[in-house]
């Protein structure tokens, strides 16, 4: 018997498509985009959550935006909007924000980086599907794009009263919003599920 | 054989990497041989959590309406914004797109979400017969757009952060209605992950 396959959102049985580079899968009775067969995905990968993590650093520590007003100025970092909703005394709000703007993005950077990495050298470890598995429940709480559009409110509100600058941790954040969604875009998670398990039974063979 | 779902066969899928089991004999958990999460055909208890979250979803979208989401204070003028008032005053000061965007956001997703996540749960829980596919668009959607809404509540942070100007020429203060908003994004979205959608089909193939 060939090993079937199931849809997850519909649980129709289904025999796996074998997909070439470029193609896709999709279940024929709910639409569920099953496997998309990516290019050199964990290659790609591993590349870009390097620059993700790089990216990561001038993201959040360099000003995003600056205002001035009747001879006042201030600049604001991803940090700072976290840290002052803590110091007004919303702690739920500023943990909610802080782990949506900042931890998760980094942590999901960082697991897709160990787990690539380990795939590419072809190197086993315990932990190899502990992370795919956190890396896949937690992509969804990363928000840095809806963010990115809060920011655009923002500056759209304070233009009309203040004089706005953008700084160079927004160019960062920017890059790093597009590495991710590059990243999440690659990543060929039946691919990843394949190798993991290939690697797993090679340690114990 | 195909046609049919997998627990038809008797077969369930690990919810996290896809590997296809033979259901258990037993009533006892296991775990997936490939990445070790845990075994269930379908989510345990999956309309109970999803309709307790909901309730207290729609308990938090009441204080999230009526109190202060944030206080502006500009050369001495105190102004006091509800979600409703902050998008009023966009409108005044002509800005009517980004007003648009701060409605939907905060207004118009959080609601829909609420109400088609409530007739996902009912759908399911009276056997309603319908389109299934058209069901199915619901709830892709309510998946897709839950974190758009948390559009309001960055908007504050960068407020907060950037309007601090020394000797109180400029200052924003986050209000309650932060807290009770940010709660019913969030537990909207666990309402809809906790939700099955196989037992949207498994309601039609029952039949």
């Amino acid at each position: 018997m060939p090993p079937l396959t199931a849809c997850p959102e519909c649980d129709l049985l289904l025999k796996p498509a074998d997909l070439i580079t470029g193609e896709k899968a999709v279940c024929p009775r709910c639409g569920y985009l099953l496997h998309r067969a990516r290019e050199q995905s964990i290659e790609r990968v591993l590349a870009l959550s390097i620059a993700g993590l790089i990216l990561a650093i001038p993201a959040n520590f360099l000003p995003l935006i600056g205002i001035r007003f009747m001879g006042n100025s201030n600049e604001s970092t991803l940090w700072a909007g976290a840290v002052s909703l803590f110091g007004q005394g919303l702690w739920l709000v500023a943990v909610l924000v802080f782990l949506a703007s900042i931890f998760i993005p980094l942590l999901n950077t960082l697991l897709a980086f160990l787990i690539s990495v380990h795939l590419h050298f072809n190197r086993p470890h315990p932990h190899l599907a502990h992370w795919l598995r956190w890396l896949q429940h937690l992509e969804e709480w990363a928000m840095l794009e809806v963010y990115l559009l809060g920011i655009i409110v923002a500056c759209v509100k304070l233009s009309d009263t203040a004089d706005v600058h953008l700084g160079f941790g927004l160019y960062a954040f920017v890059a790093m919003l597009l590495v991710n969604a590059m990243l999440t875009t690659s990543l060929d998670e039946v691919l990843f599920w394949q190798r993991i398990a290939e690697l797993d039974r090679k340690k114990h063979a | 054989m195909l046609r049919q779902s997998a627990l038809a066969q008797g077969l369930v899928r690990c919810h996290v990497c896809g590997h296809l089991h033979p259901l258990a004999k037993n009533r006892h958990a296991r775990h997936c041989k490939v990445c070790g999460g845990l075994l269930h055909a379908r989510r345990p208890h999956s309309l109970q959590i999803t309709l307790a979250l909901l309730i207290s979803s729609y308990a938090l979208y009441i204080p999230a309406n009526i109190f202060p989401i944030m206080t502006v204070t500009q050369l001495g003028m105190t102004e006091i914004h509800t979600i409703i008032g902050g998008i009023f005053a966009l409108v005044e000061k002509d800005m009517a797109p980004i007003a648009v965007l701060v409605f939907v956001a905060s207004i118009l997703v959080p609601l829909l979400k609420l109400l088609g996540l409530s007739a996902l749960v009912l759908h399911v829980h009276l056997r309603w017969q319908g389109n299934t596919r058209w069901w199915m668009r619901i709830y892709r959607l309510i998946v897709f757009v839950g974190r758009w809404s948390m559009l309001d509540i960055f908007m504050i942070s960068i407020l907060v952060a950037v309007v601090d100007l020394s000797g109180g020429v400029s200052h924003v203060i986050a209000g309650p209605a932060a807290t009770a908003f940010a709660a019913v994004v969030v537990l909207t979205m666990i309402a809809a992950k906790s939700f099955d959608p196989r037992l949207i089909w498994d309601n039609h193939t029952a039949l």
